[in-house]
C-alpha cells in the first residue's frame, strides 16, 4: 500500500516537473483523438446518415406488372391501397405512374400521370422552375420536364392541351422541372387526369417507392412486398443499392485510414517530446538503477506517466470529437449527430495505445548504464 | 570475522586502458577507508565496482559474501538496494521531488516507504525544516546532507561516497565531514573516494592507488592516536 501511494506520489511529480513537453504531447494526443472521437462517431451513424441521404434520390424500389410496358400488362391502381394496408414503416414516399402517348397540337409527348405529393417527397433534388404542384387532387396544373417544355415552346402560366385518340384535357403550367432523366421529356399530371386521357380508368403503368434502411432491410421489405403482391414484379432499383453500398464502404475505408493516419501523426507528436523528455530524464533513470530500482520498476513509472497522459487526452479527445461530430453532422449531413458513448472506451484505448507507442523512447533508458550517468557522460 | 569488504587481485580494463591492475585489499566491518590517488588513478573507478555499478574483468569482489562479480544485472540491482548507500560528488538528487521524497525514493526501491522514518533521517542530518524543500531550494551542503540520509535509509552494509565534499564550500565540508565522523562512531563502514588530505587524515586506513595499482595502505597519524 505503502509501495502504491509512493507509486502515485512520484507519478503525480512525474507529471508535474515536465508540464512543457507534456503539453505538447498531450495537444498532440488531444487533437489526434478528437479527430478519431468525430470520425467514430460520424461512422457509427453514417450508414443511417447516408440511407436518409439516398432517400432523397428518388425511388429504390418498383412494382410492375411482369410485362410492364403494354396496355395489356397494366396494373389495378388498388395495389397501392394493398401496399398502404401492409403499414410497412421503412417506406417513406410511394407514387403511381400512368404513362400516356399524347400529342400537344402535333408534337407527340409522353404524359406521365402520378400523385404529385409524393413525387415532390421522393425527389427533392428536382430544379423547378415556376412554381410546384403539391396536391395530390390538384386536376388543373402540370410540371413540364425541361426538353418538352423547349419542344413544345410552354413556361410556367402557359395553357396545354394534350389529346390521346379523341380525348383532351386542358392543363396550366405551373413549373418546369430539370430532373437528368427521362421526366425531362414528360409532362407530369395528376393521376386521375392521366387515367381518364388515356380512357384507363383504375390502372398504373408502375408503382415506385421510396424505402428507407440499409441494403439488407431494403432487400427484406422487397420480399415482404413481393409476397404480398404475388402477381406483380417487385424489384430494387440495383443500381441504387449497390451504390449505396459502395459509397458506404468506400466511406468507412477513408474513415478507417484517416484515423489510422491521425493517430500516426500524434504518435510522431508524441514520440518527439518524449525524445527530449528521455534526454531529461538519464540522470534520474541512472541515479534510480544506482538506487536499486530494477528497469521494469523504473520503466512502469514512465509508462504509467504515458499512459495517464494518453488517458487523459483520450477523454479531452472524445469530448472535443463530439462537438466535432456535431458540426460534421450539421455541415455534411445536414443533421445532429449524437454523441455515442461507446465510442468513449474505443477512444480512450487507441489514445493510450498511442500514447504508449510513442513513449518508445522512454522505453530505451532501461538501457542507461547508472555509472556513466553518475560520472557526468 | 570475515572482512565485510575483500579486494583480491581486481582488474578493470576499458579497452586498451587498465584501469585497475591487480588491487588488494580488505575492509573491516566499522572501518572508515579513504580511496586517494591523483585524477584517473582508478579511484572511481573501484567505487564502482564495490557498488555494483560497474563489472571487474580480472580478480574478485566480496561485499558481505557476495561475491559480485558474479552477479546478474538484476542481482546487482538487488545488491544495490540491500547493502550500498551511495554519496556523489554531485549530490544526484531527483529535482522534482522533495527532500522526504527523495529519501523515500531509496525505500521505494528497497522495500516500503516509511515516511517517519525518513523524516527522522533528515532530522539526523540536521533537516528536519527542510523536509518539503526540492534540491533548488537547499544549498549544496543541505543538499549533500540529504544524499547521505538516502544512503543511510536502508541500512546498508556499507556506505560508498565519491567525494562527498568535492562541491561544497568549507563550512559545508565540515558538517559533512561531522556527518561521517558520526556514522563511523556509530559502527557504518565508509569508504570514501577522495582528494582531500583532511578526509584522508580522519579515516582509519588510506587506500592510495596510482595509475591503477595499489601505491600503499597507510595509517594516519590521527587514526594512530
Amino acid at each position: 500500500m505503502a509501495s502504491r501511494s509512493m507509486f502515485l506520489r512520484i507519478l503525480w511529480k512525474l507529471l508535474g516537473a515536465s508540464r512543457g513537453r507534456l503539453t505538447v504531447a498531450l495537444i498532440a494526443l488531444t487533437s489526434g483523438a478528437a479527430i478519431c472521437s468525430a470520425l467514430l462517431n460520424v461512422n457509427l451513424d453514417a450508414e443511417r446518415k447516408l440511407t436518409q441521404e439516398f432517400r432523397t434520390l428518388g425511388a429504390n424500389v418498383v412494382i410492375a406488372p411482369p410485362a410492364a410496358g403494354s396496355e395489356a400488362s397494366l396494373a389495378d391502381a388498388a395495389v397501392l391501397d394493398r401496399i398502404a394496408e401492409l403499414h410497412i414503416p421503412q417506406i417513406a414516399a410511394m407514387a403511381p405512374y400512368l404513362y400516356v402517348a399524347a400529342n400537344s397540337g402535333s408534337q407527340p409527348v409522353i404524359l406521365a400521370g402520378t400523385w404529385f405529393d409524393q413525387l415532390a417527397r421522393m425527389n427533392s433534388w428536382w430544379k423547378l422552375e415556376g412554381g410546384l404542384v403539391s396536391s395530390r387532387a390538384d386536376h388543373e396544373h402540370c410540371l413540364v420536364g425541361f426538353n418538352a417544355a423547349r419542344q413544345l415552346g410552354l413556361a410556367p402560366g402557359s395553357l396545354v392541351q394534350l389529346r390521346s385518340g379523341d380525348r383532351t384535357i386542358s392543363l396550366t403550367v405551373a413549373g418546369i422541372v430539370t430532373t437528368g432523366a427521362a421526366e425531362d421529356n414528360q409532362i407530369l399530371t395528376n393521376l386521375d387526369s392521366a387515367q381518364t386521357l388515356a380512357g384507363l380508368s383504375g390502372r398504373v403503368t408502375v408503382a415506385q417507392l421510396s424505402v428507407s434502411g440499409t441494403t439488407a432491410e431494403i432487400e427484406s421489405v422487397t420480399r415482404q412486398l413481393a409476397n404480398a403482391l404475388p402477381e406483380l414484379d417487385v424489384r430494387p432499383v440495383r443500381q441504387i443499392a449497390a451504390a449505396q453500398g459502395t459509397i458506404l464502404g468506400r466511406i468507412q475505408g477513408l474513415i478507417f485510414w484517416t484515423i489510422a493516419l491521425i493517430l500516426i501523426l500524434s504518435m510522431l507528436g508524441v514520440l518527439a517530446s518524449m525524445a527530449a523528455l528521455a534526454m531529461e530524464r538519464r540522470s534520474d533513470v541512472g541515479l534510480m538503477k544506482a538506487l536499486g530500482g530494477t528497469v521494469p520498476r523504473i520503466m512502469r513509472l514512465f509508462l504509467a506517466e504515458a499512459g495517464a497522459l494518453g488517458a487523459l487526452g483520450g477523454i479531452f479527445g472524445f469530448l472535443f470529437g463530439v462537438v466535432l461530430a456535431r458540426w460534421i453532422g450539421q455541415r455534411i449531413f445536414g443533421v445532429v449527430i449524437s454523441a455515442r458513448l461507446e465510442v468513449l472506451p474505443i477512444t480512450i484505448a487507441l489514445t493510450i495505445a498511442v500514447a504508449l507507442a510513442g513513449a518508445f523512447p522512454l522505453r530505451l533508458l532501461g538501457r542507461v548504464r547508472p555509472a556513466e550517468i553518475l560520472r557526468g557522460e | 570475522m570475515a572482512p565485510v569488504v575483500q579486494v583480491d587481485q581486481l582488474g578493470k580494463q576499458f579497452g586498451e586502458v587498465r584501469a585497475l591492475d591487480r588491487v588488494s585489499f580488505d575492509v573491516e566491518a566499522g572501518e572508515w577507508i579513504a580511496i586517494m590517488g591523483p585524477s584517473g588513478s582508478g579511484k572511481t573507478t573501484l567505487i564502482n565496482i564495490l557498488g555494483g555499478l560497474d563489472h571487474p574483468t580480472a580478480g574478485r569482489v566480496v561485499v558481505d559474501g557476495l561475491e559480485i562479480g558474479t552477479l546478474g544485472e538484476r542481482e546487482l540491482t538487488r545488491y544495490r538496494a540491500d547493502k550500498i548507500g551511495f554519496v556523489f560528488q554531485q549530490f544526484h538528487l531527483v529535482s522534482y521531488l522533495t527532500a522526504l521524497e527523495n529519501v523515500m525514493l531509496a525505500q521505494y526501491f528497497h522495500s516500503i516507504t516509511d515516511e517517519k522514518e525518513a523524516a527522522a533521517a533528515l532530522d539526523r542530518v540536521g533537516l528536519a525544516d527542510r523536509l518539503d524543500h526540492v534540491p533548488a531550494e537547499l544549498s549544496g551542503g543541505e543538499q549533500q546532507r540529504v544524499a547521505i540520509a538516502r544512503a543511510l535509509i536502508n541500512h546498508p552494509k556499507v556506505i560508498l561516497a565519491d567525494e562527498p565534499t568535492g562541491n561544497l564550500d568549507e563550512a559545508n565540508e565540515l558538517v559533512v565531514l561531522k556527518l561521517l565522523h558520526e556514522l563511523h562512531e556509530a559502527g557504518h563502514t565508509i569508504l570514501v573516494v577522495t582528494h582531500s588530505q583532511a578526509i584522508g587524515n580522519l579515516a582509519d586506513r588510506r587506500v592510495e592507488l596510482e595509475h591503477g595499482r595499489l601505491a600503499r595502505i597507510s595509517v594516519p597519524s590521527l587514526a594512530k592516536e
